[in-house]
């Protein structure tokens, strides 16, 4: 049994440049990147005991991505996700054998095509005083004053919620008519990712490399169109095709 | 208001976000399990709460 363990990154067509420090695993038309990790540090125990290390993690992570970004700068590239593991390049190439197809079609459908993150956020203040705007609120201390103001206040939140999600349909079908594909992912935790305002669109959209620059205007635009409500269209990108790949595969991890 | 990866660094969160939740799932011969990606998720938010409290502890 070798030290090492290999590391795969993403498919490119054959032919394809290479990202630095890569040992590539060809098979027909296919290239699976790759490099050798140390089998102590990777196997699936050790694997799982890393995962808790954030340090370890993030090192990891970044690893991948810098890799697949050097890749797609030159190349379409199917991105595999983090730690798809193999013994050696025979395993690599069972693998190829078996997925050729549904790889072969991601490779062309991903042709000349770009992942673009888009993310909506509003200001929850603002949002309300946009849906309902101060008007005679009711005064006293009255039980009926009391109730009026509770129904106001129902009101107002039950404005804010319908206007935000106005503005998601809005930004976000105006961007997937720029689009070849797009997916809704879940908002990001507040904790984790130190955004402020409310997030109430986390996107990903696949476009035509020549349509980016139509995105970024239509983004633009739209963030104007909603400033009132404090909106801000966060755009990252162009992004390995994350999220543009899953469920392409015929076989499944337990 | 547009950023670019290339000019400045992508967010860890947004980073994992992708790399767990998304790219190609094949049986390597090793892969994470829908487990052990859950297993990330619960220690990034255990960092993130924990550096918090930090913080707070400093300043206070």
């Amino acid at each position: 049994m070798s030290d090492d363990l290999l590391w795969a990154y993403g498919v490119v067509a054959a032919g394809a440049p290479l990202p630095d420090d890569i040992e590539p695993v060809a098979d027909g038309e296919l290239v699976v990147l790759t490099a050798r990790v140390p089998r102590d540090e990777y196997a699936v125990e050790p694997l799982r005991e890393h995962l808790n290390d954030l340090a370890w993690l993030e090192r990891v992570a970044r690893r991948h991505e810098a890799v697949l970004e050097q890749a797609l700068a030159q190349a379409t590239v199917v991105p595999l996700r983090l730690c798809t593991i193999f013994d050696d390049a025979d395993g690599v190439r069972r693998m190829l054998e078996r997925e050729r197809e549904p790889l072969t079609r991601a490779l062309a459908r991903l042709d000349g095509r770009q992942e673009w993150g888009v993310k909506l956020l509003v200001d929850g203040d603002r949002l309300a005083a946009t849906a309902a705007p101060a008007g005679d609120q009711a005064q006293g201390e009255g039980g009926a004053a009391y109730l009026a103001r509770r129904r106001n206040e129902r009101q107002a939140r039950e404005g804010a919620r319908a206007l935000a999600m106005q503005i998601v349909d809005d930004v976000d079908g105006s961007l997937r008519a720029h689009a070849v594909d797009a997916v809704r992912l879940p908002a990001q935790n507040r904790e984790l990712s130190g955004h402020t305002g409310d997030m109430v669109l986390n996107a990903a959209y696949l476009v035509d490399a020549d349509g980016a620059g139509a995105l970024h205007e239509a983004a633009a635009e739209l963030q104007g169109r909603h400033a009132d409500a404090g909106a801000r269209i966060e755009l990252t990108g162009p992004w390995p095709p994350y999220n543009f790949v899953t469920g392409e595969t015929t076989t499944q991890p337990a | 208001m547009s950023t670019t990866i290339a000019e400045q660094e992508v967010a860890l969160v947004d980073l994992v976000d992708r790399l767990l939740g998304g790219g190609v799932v094949i049986a390597g011969d090793i892969t994470l399990s829908v487990a052990d990606v859950d297993l990330v998720h619960i220690s990034l938010r255990a960092l993130i709460s924990s550096v918090g409290k930090l913080e707070e502890g400093v300043l206070e």
